[in-house]
């Protein structure tokens, strides 16, 4: 049982909710409410993730930060070590590879929410921002709670993305999933069906979670 | 377990300071060095002090993480190629050292219809009627034993009529895995790998001759990260003691 | 704050057509009606600041909420109105107090519970007050929509055919309630609603609405007995509608040919002779002449012609006459069942009745 790999795998989870959340929520919410030209392109973008090779995804995460290219050497001089390889360069690449899961069902959730309580909102004297605040957010709730599920328990299964960004580097970019292929490699079967048994039972957890969260949004007992 | 396994497990618990206080190196190693280095580890912590920290892989593999900035302090290839395409890039600080050789190994899992016993010439006659069916090498174009692999191979002229069947493993690691599954009649692999207990448990291996393939030399180099620690651990992987752990896993003195 | 009612005048060619002008003044209950996609919903919006026209203006009492000529266009949350979706729009996360209190951001906090249950009240639902949207009835709803418009303060009150979604007793009763409580309210109010009797009953003068545009504004028993134009007349479902030519004037009366009759209509002065008209009877102006006894009573058109259908309805029986409409239009009346049968009324008799000059209404073509 590799604990420090599971201690990355759920460090990497938090901080790609922690980095996503915002982002999420602004680009789900003005997905859901504006309609502007160019908006079928920038919703396939968001989809991109989803359907590309986490090998396609790490090339290009790569020949972005690579070591030579501007950002991986901007990184370099700010901290003296690269991008790529590095526990920074791993949240960056998961923050894009799950751009899908946070933001559609932020997107879905606002996008159900029906336009005239936002107008009930205004002509009953809210703000726009007291009506986020007061009307949406309580309303999309079930929607946001599913994406932070989401986004980390893929991260947890992240393994192509990490691989190429990362390496195998141990105690740095060695994540769970990646230590149970090395394990499986090195014949430590007891240790590798260990590891997946855990990871299991996260994303079983992670799952449940998600339905009891979105069943709620039919019944809207809790504000 | 070999005694002195035994006594350097032993002589853990008085190695000075807890793990924060050693120096932790990240080096780079072949896969086809994993056993020897899992059971010099303890050895080298007793010897030096350093509990350094090894990342597996293919050698072409982690020589481009070496040239694209991998943290790695010192890469021990399981090749001179690699090394030497670093050094001219000026990733190391010098162009390294030779520090073991290797053997390719001839393995098939129990069950097989495969007898490692006759060589690679058993090959042929189960290639003609057919009874062949998956065989494990690495990948050639990033791993020195799968490069060794296809030599030996097309010397023999099993390459082409081998082709079809073959697996190719991201690693001699991985290729040794294939070689143990169901469906495997066998594989080329590192003899480090073939001597290690859990391989020697599922199958049975015999020793590629030499003169079938250039000769599996094994480069070590510092990179230009790397610390003092680095250097004394380069001295140690180049000393005697460094040697006979390498022997015990098949990995004979340069 | 002037008290001087909402004003509001409105023009645009796209989305939608619009040309209006309304007045409403503080107490005054308005209704606007019309056929659907008339043009109504989008007023309520343009008054409440949901949807900016292409120009026009929008002021109430002292302060100008809309002004396209000076680009002021004030946000919803900015204009102290009240409005009733629909479809009621509760906050379906809050209680029926928390959606009234969400309201009262105008309030110190201290006293908004108060006053919500207070205005619960008023709409006869004390005692519900925590309960959530989903767990109330379609009329319970409606009123707590109320009650959260009301909660403002507004300057005006705007309802969007605040009874459509409820059964017919509901709706009753709702609309009692409202009638009640405007009583109490010194605001305008102005109702949107597709429901010609429900607009005639609660409103004390109606603006029709057709295709945006604004056709007539007059009190429900004036734009009834006195449409502006057919096409009002039609809209308004209104029957016996026909064409004829003005004649002459003379004091108290107009005359106009019809067929090749001549009729005296209710004074029409501003309409010059020869001009082709449109005229209407209203179904209590057509009487029914005893059989075998015409009438030729004063102020009276006797009209005769053939019966081509009865109807039963309920009490009356319908009856349609063919009297010999140059258009081919007839003429339909209703009378008690049993003056029917008296009368021994039967499909394709002949039958003669009498057209009142004053329910003779004369309208002019656009």
């Amino acid at each position: 049982m590799d604990w420090p790999a599971f201690r990355l795998s759920l460090w990497l989870g938090l901080g790609t909710v922690v980095i996503l959340l915002p982002l999420a929520l602004w680009l789900g919410r003005f997905l859901a409410l504006r309609r502007f030209r160019g908006r079928g392109m920038v919703e396939a973008a968001v989809a991109l993730p989803l359907v590309l090779p986490p090998t396609v995804l790490g090339f290009y995460l790569l020949a972005a930060f690579g070591a030579g290219t501007w950002l991986g050497g901007a990184f370099q001089a700010i901290f003296g070590r690269t991008l790529a390889f590095s526990f920074e360069g791993l949240l960056l690449a998961s923050a894009i590879a799950n751009i899908p899961f946070a933001v559609q069902p932020i997107q879905n959730a606002f996008a159900a929410i029906p336009a005239n309580l936002r107008e009930a909102g205004a002509t009953s004297g809210m703000a726009p921002w007291a009506v986020f605040w007061r009307v949406e957010l309580p309303l999309a709730w079930p929607g946001i709670a599913t994406a932070i599920v989401l986004t980390f328990a893929h991260t947890l299964g992240e393994f192509g993305v990490v691989l190429m960004v990362g390496g195998a580097i141990p105690g740095e970019t060695r994540t769970a999933a990646i230590a149970i292929y090395d394990r499986v490699q090195a014949f430590d079967d007891a240790a590798a069906a260990s590891m997946s048994a855990l990871l299991l039972v996260i994303c079983l957890l992670a799952l449940l979670l998600v339905q009891r969260l979105t069943r709620g949004i039919g019944r809207r007992r809790h504000g | 377990m070999h005694r002195r396994h035994l006594l350097a497990l032993a002589a853990l618990p008085c190695v000075p300071g807890d793990a924060f206080a050693m120096e932790r190196p990240l080096i780079a190693a072949a896969a086809a060095l994993q056993p020897a280095l899992e059971e010099a580890a303890p050895i080298i912590a007793v010897q030096t002090g350093i509990a350094p920290r090894f990342a597996y892989g293919a050698s072409g593999n982690l020589a481009r993480q070496v040239a694209q900035g991998a943290p790695f302090e010192m890469l021990l290839a399981a090749d001179e190629v690699s090394i030497q395409k670093l050094a001219e890039a000026g990733h190391t600080r010098d162009a390294g050292h030779v520090f073991a050789v290797g053997r390719l190994a001839l393995f098939a899992p129990r069950g097989s219809a495969l007898d490692p016993a006759g060589g690679l010439e058993a090959l042929r006659p189960l290639l003609a009627v057919g009874r062949v069916q998956r065989f494990a090498i690495a990948n050639p174009e990033i791993a020195p034993y799968g490069r060794a692999a296809e030599q030996a191979l097309r010397r023999l002229d099993l390459w082409e009529a081998l082709r079809p069947h073959l697996v190719f493993g991201t690693s001699i690691a991985q290729a040794a895995q294939f070689a143990t599954t169901e469906g495997a009649t066998g594989g080329l692999i590192a003899y480090s790998l073939a001597l290690s207990p859990a391989l020697s448990a599922r199958g049975s291996f015999s020793l590629v001759p030499e003169a079938l393939h250039d000769p599996l030399r094994h480069r070590l180099a510092m990179t230009r990260r790397a610390s003092d620690a680095a250097a004394r651990l380069q001295s140690w992987f180049l000393s005697p003691q460094a040697a006979e752990v390498f022997a015990r896993h098949g990995l004979q003195a340069p | 704050m002037a008290e001087a009612g909402l004003s509001l005048r409105l023009k645009a060619a796209t989305p939608i057509t619009l040309d209006l002008a309304l007045d409403c003044a503080p107490g005054e209950l308005l209704a606007i009606i019309g056929p659907s996609g008339a043009g109504k919903s989008t007023t309520l919006r343009a008054i409440a600041g949901l949807h900016r026209p292409e120009s026009g203006s929008v002021s109430c009492g002292a302060e100008t909420w809309l002004d396209t000529s000076r680009a002021l266009d004030l946000p919803a949350h900015r204009r102290r109105v009240g409005l009733v979706f629909q479809d009621y729009a509760l906050f379906p996360h809050m209680t029926a107090l928390g959606n009234v209190m969400a309201a009262m951001s105008h309030l110190p906090a201290a006293l908004r519970a108060e006053r919500a249950a207070a205005l619960l009240a008023r709409v006869h639902l004390a005692g519900l007050e925590q309960r959530r949207p989903a767990e109330l009835s379609g009329g319970q709803q409606q009123r707590v929509a109320v009650a959260r418009a009301l909660a403002r303060d507004p300057a005006v009150l705007l309802l969007d055919e605040p009874f459509s979604a409820v059964d017919r007793a509901t709706r009753r009763r709702l609309q009692v309630e409202l009638a009640n409580l405007r009583q109490g309210l010194s605001i305008p109010i102005i109702l949107v609603t597709h429901d010609l009797d429900e607009a005639a009953s609660l409103a004390d003068r109606m603006l029709l609405l057709h295709r945006g545009r604004g056709l007539q504004t007059a009190s429900p028993a004036e734009m009834l007995a006195r449409p502006a134009s057919a096409e009002v007349a039609r809209l308004l479902d209104l029957r016996n509608l026909f064409a004829g030519v003005i004649l002459a004037h003379e004091p108290g009366l107009t005359r106009l040919r019809w067929g090749n009759q001549v009729l005296e209509a209710a004074p029409m002065p501003s309409l010059a002779p020869g001009t082709a008209v449109d005229w209407l009877i209203g179904a209590g102006g057509v009487v029914l002449h005893r059989r075998g006894r015409p009438s030729a009573g004063e102020r009276e058109n006797p009209v005769s012609g053939t019966i081509i259908a009865l109807l039963p309805m309920g009490e009356e029986m319908r009856v349609t006459l063919d009297v010999g409409d140059p258009e081919g239009r007839h003429l339909t009346f209703a009378l008690p069942r049993h003056a029917a049968q008296r009368n021994a009324l039967a499909v394709g008799e002949a039958c003669g009745v009498s057209l009142l000059r004053d329910a003779l209404h004369v309208m002019p073509r656009p």
